[in-house]
């Protein structure tokens, strides 16, 4: 018993000598077949000699390929269709290797020997190529071609109404397909387990079954998954993409009702979170991961900004740098700047594509400056805190489609200049404390800006009889 | 040759004599060895991936420029935090008194701690069987949200809107502080840089006459474990903290003596700074060129610092609304600061409140008595800081974050077997409430869960990496990829673990 065991793992451990093993015959006998067509001309006279030991190398080593080849196959974890392809091709390109040392050993320059190089040529690329399939996946190679995006960035198709959704179909199948299938599914079973289907599923992989119907604790897909990262048996591997506190919380709650391949998810009682872990399928935000994109910079590129229009802020000692490594978006802030007067706003003109973000806080800027900033539409934050700008410099601002966010503390702005900005579709918050803006004008804002966050600011912290600060400290322990 | 120039080249003569005494026959045998050594070394190197300074992969690309140390640096995509405003209790605030609402531990109160609670724990001070403590305080929900606030914070309860709350932090030490550490350097250990160092390494900071990372202290000492957590560790040093008071002076001998003007100062900082150069060209040492912009800082701030650290200009309704006192050492006085500070473009401050530690051994340390009272220390100021970002456009953009180094036992405490005097609870690691709010946090949410008595985090359990690499999130860094090599391997701050809390990511 203890001998087979131990027979057993030792197959295994030669087998895994093959994937170092299978490039040997791949470069000997292509080389081999170089050396062979190369011969024919004068210039290149290759000893015949030579042509034959690397040809023997070549025949040697895909001999031992074939050997591990099938040991490593016998581990099951493969394809099976793909696995026999892939195995009875190499035994051909053997075959064919041992054919063709013959004869070449013989000096047969005959039609034969030419079809057999031919031959073993496309045998070696069809079998290197069925043998890529089986490791990395049937898609390895196109994938690259495809948007250049890896199969585990694939988005969720947005689901158009949650409720109808199937529980597995919709919302369980896309996460095993865009996380676990690579390695358990049609191509590759690592484990002897398979996730395509519900009958693969439901039958578990080489220690028994994964899933415990109703019970998520106790079933060997969540304990993998709940695994620390660090710890070796832990789903998915450390090096794939973990998986998404939702996605955990959505497989755990689909075993905790019972593991359904057949229901719709209105059927499922849905605790806690789960009820916007699946609302959020519904929207399509359920695959978007890393670090969301701010809406504060512009998705679509843009082209660089002349190295001397920069050089010439920073001569004012204003700051002016990307918002990111890789972008080509400007942010520029005043904060150091002394002495800035309206007309140097004008250097901000040629940035008009990049600029994004500008602060100009504090600074003694007027009207006038405003129209060279009502030139930047690129902004999306601008902090104009503190500064001279009134009524009439609003208006330069209309222009400003893409703003975010405007800071008009501290300026002489009313509530008419203010009203200018009705434009701004896009505008999400205005800062108005300490302005003109009277408490009566607040209602007739708020019309005009219905998707803007107004800040009238002035808020006070009431005094309470709870305030009166005891003197009494602790005092240090020793 | 003016009287200045006459100075000057006196004392670079002064440089160059003393420089030319360290070249002995010895020495430049030694040199000459070491020196082609180092040639060679240096052929070699860069074949492995080390000595390319600035290459991406080994330091996520940031270029430490020794000359202008805290020029604002690119985040590695665009973040939605600018600055961050840290507010930590030092002591630990007790979360069952203040966030963490516990009915069911109230039924409990007074009875003996069941043993499954004790078994194979350490507390800090606990020992034997204690008894449970039920919750001192009165809690209701708040807000549109609906957090549970007592009523020892009557004030910041108006606020719980804006904030996000994180119910189930972890840690893995249970005294001050290596806990401190912790939270602030990714170790319990000393010798890693503080948060506030990576973040000023990494993005600079914005205003070039102030220093990127300010600290500020208050409750009658420093945190217990001292000025290494704002320490810069393995990073350059001028990446460290700067400690500010704000009683008499702001920062240590910034005021010129008496009889120094302020042309002679500089004159002397000119004369400084060219022997410096000249040191420099000698021995080409970066840490010379950051000694010399340190210099110019230093000239420059003591124009700014006093100014930006003067509360005085603020009006009187702010001094209201944040209930300060100037010339004071508060919180309060501190907290207004920090604002003033993050107005003017500094990247991180750190504010440090001693005396939160709640052991129940005298009524100052009573979660009843003492606790209420630092309460009211920082309620007010904390609200009014929330607010005043706010209605300044600058919340959004600023990450305030208050918490301690960890919670408090849902156990009285007894220290030595002996039951304390006063109502108190002891260290807890595992489970302690911390908010963040503004800097693109979501508002108004809650994360993480603990069970029915505060004990232990039963769901959303969170450490100090996480919140690390959630604020390094928020400010444009990954946190897997902000590295620094040292002792021939990339450090992070958030070592080998940490994930972006993404729950209350707005």
């Amino acid at each position: 018993m203890l001998l087979s065991v131990l027979l057993l793992s030792i197959v295994e451990f030669i087998g895994r000598f093959h994937p170092v093993l299978v490039h040997l015959p791949i470069g000997i006998l292509l080389m081999g077949l170089l050396l062979q067509a190369l011969s024919r001309y004068p210039k290149y006279a290759i000893s015949h000699g030579v042509i034959k030991v690397v040809l023997l190398c070549g025949m040697f080593s895909a001999l031992a390929s074939c050997i591990t080849g099938y040991l490593l196959s016998l581990s099951g974890e493969y394809d099976d269709s793909l696995v026999a392809w892939h195995m009875w091709m190499g035994i051909c390109v053997a075959l064919v290797s041992m054919l063709l040392f013959v004869k070449v050993a013989k000096k047969e320059n005959d039609l034969a020997y030419r079809a057999l190089s031919a031959g073993l040529l496309v045998l070696i690329m069809v079998t290197g190529h069925l043998g890529g399939s089986l490791t990395h996946g049937s898609d390895y190679l196109t994938a690259a071609l495809g948007s250049g995006l890896g199969p585990a960035a694939v988005a969720h198709k947005p689901i158009p109404d949650i409720k109808e959704a199937k529980v597995y179909a919709d919302v369980i199948q896309p996460m095993l397909q865009a996380n676990c299938y690579s390695c358990h599914g049609p191509d590759k079973q690592k484990g002897k387990l398979r996730l395509d289907d519900s009958a693969w599923i439901v039958k578990g992989g080489k220690d028994g079954a994964i899933i415990h119907p109703l019970h998520a604790t106790e079933s060997e897909l969540m304990k993998r998954i709940l695994l620390p990262a660090e710890d070796e048996h832990h789903m998915p591997p450390k090096e794939k993409t973990p998986l998404k506190e939702s996605e955990i919380a959505l497989f755990g709650w689909w075993i905790d009702q019972g593991a359904n391949f057949s229901g719709k998810v209105k059927a499922f009682p849905q605790p806690g979170k789960i009820g916007a872990y699946l609302l959020a399928l519904q929207a399509g935000n359920g695959g978007s991961g890393g670090p969301k994109a701010s809406s504060l910079v512009p998705a679509a590129p843009v082209e660089e900004a002349a190295e001397k229009d920069l050089e010439a802020l920073r001569a004012k000692k204003v700051e002016v740098i990307p918002v990111a490594h890789g972008s080509h978006y400007l942010s520029v802030n005043f904060v150091n700047a002394v002495d800035v007067t309206d007309k140097d706003l004008q250097l901000l003109v040629p940035l008009q594509k990049q600029l994004v973000w500008l602060k100009l806080g504090n600074q003694p800027v007027g009207d006038s400056g405003m129209a060279a900033i009502g030139q930047c539409g690129a902004l999306t934050v601008l902090h104009l805190n503190d500064t001279r700008v009134s009524d009439k410099g609003l208006t330069y601002l209309q222009s400003l489609h893409n703003l975010r966010l405007l800071n008009l503390v501290g300026t002489g702005v009313t509530a008419q200049g203010v009203v200018s900005l009705e434009p701004l579709k896009q505008l999400q918050s205005l800062f108005l404390y300490r302005t003109r803006v009277e408490l009566k004008d607040w209602k007739f804002l708020q019309q005009h800006f219905p998707k803007t966050a107004l800040d009238s600011g002035g808020y006070v912290v009431p005094f309470l009889p709870w305030d009166t600060i005891d003197e009494m400290r602790p005092k240090k322990k020793q | 040759m003016t009287q200045k120039e006459i100075h000057n080249q006196r004392l670079v003569n002064e440089a160059n004599a003393r420089a030319l005494s360290h070249l002995t026959r010895r020495h430049f045998l030694k040199e000459s060895a070491m020196g082609l050594g180092a040639l060679a070394l240096g052929a070699l190197l860069p074949g492995c991936g080390i000595g390319t300074s600035g290459g991406a992969g080994l330091d996520g690309g940031i270029v430490f420029d020794p000359a202008n140390p805290l020029a604002p640096k690119l985040p590695m995509f665009p973040g939605k935090a600018k600055s961050v405003i840290y507010l930590h209790m030092a002591g630990a605030p007790s979360q069952l008194e203040l966030f963490d609402f516990k009915p069911d531990l109230m039924k409990l109160d007074g009875q003996d701690c069941p043993d499954s609670l004790l078994k194979g724990k350490r507390f800090a001070f606990i020992r034997g069987v204690p008894k449970m403590l039920g919750p001192q305080a009165h809690f209701a929900q708040r807000g549109q949200s609906g957090a549970w606030v007592s009523d020892y914070l009557p004030h910041f309860s108006t606020v719980v809107d804006e904030v996000a709350f994180l119910k189930a932090v972890t840690t893995d030490q249970f005294n001050h502080a290596p806990a401190q550490l912790m939270m602030h350097t990714g170790t319990g250990r000393l010798g890693r840089p503080s948060i506030g160092s990576w973040v000023t390494y990494g993005l600079g900071s914005e205003n070039q006459n102030l220093p990127g990372f300010v600290v500020l202290t208050s409750g009658g000492y420093l945190p217990d474990a001292g000025k290494s957590v704002w320490g810069s560790g393995f990073l350059p040093s001028v990446y460290q903290g700067v400690q500010c008071r704000s009683e008499g002076d702001p920062v240590l001998f910034i005021r010129d003596p008496d009889g120094m003007s302020r042309d002679l100062r500089k004159a002397s900082i000119d004369a400084i700074n060219e022997v410096n150069k000249q040191e420099y060209k000698e021995y080409n040492d970066p840490e010379i060129l950051s000694r010399i912009s340190q210099y110019e800082l230093a000239y420059r701030m003591q124009i700014s610092v006093p100014d930006v650290m003067d509360i005085n200009d603020e009006p009187a309704y702010i001094h209201e609304m944040y209930g300060t006192k100037p010339g004071k050492a508060s919180f309060a006085n501190n907290v207004l600061l920090a604002r003033k500070l993050v107005e003017k473009g500094v990247r991180f401050v750190q504010l440090f409140d001693w005396g939160w530690d709640s052991h129940g051994t005298d009524p100052s340390t009573s979660v009843d008595m003492g606790l209420i009272k630092k309460c009211k220390e920082v309620d007010r100021a904390k609200t009014a800081l929330l607010l005043d970002l706010k209605q300044r456009g600058l919340l959004d953009e600023t990450l305030v974050v208050w918490g301690g180094e960890f919670g408090r036992t849902p156990m009285m405490e007894n220290r030595d077997g002996k039951q304390n005097p006063f109502k108190g609870r002891d260290h807890h690691v595992e489970a302690f409430t911390i908010w963040m709010a503004g800097g693109g946090i979501k508002k108004g949410a809650s994360y993480g869960e603990t069970d029915e008595i505060g004990y232990a985090a039963i769901s959303g359990k969170t450490t100090a990496f996480d919140i690390q690499a959630t604020i390094l999130n928020q400010l444009g860094f990954d946190h897997t990829k902000f590295t620094f090599p040292f002792q021939g391997r990339p450090f992070r701050l958030t070592d080998v673990a940490g994930k972006v809390i993404d729950d209350v990511v707005a």
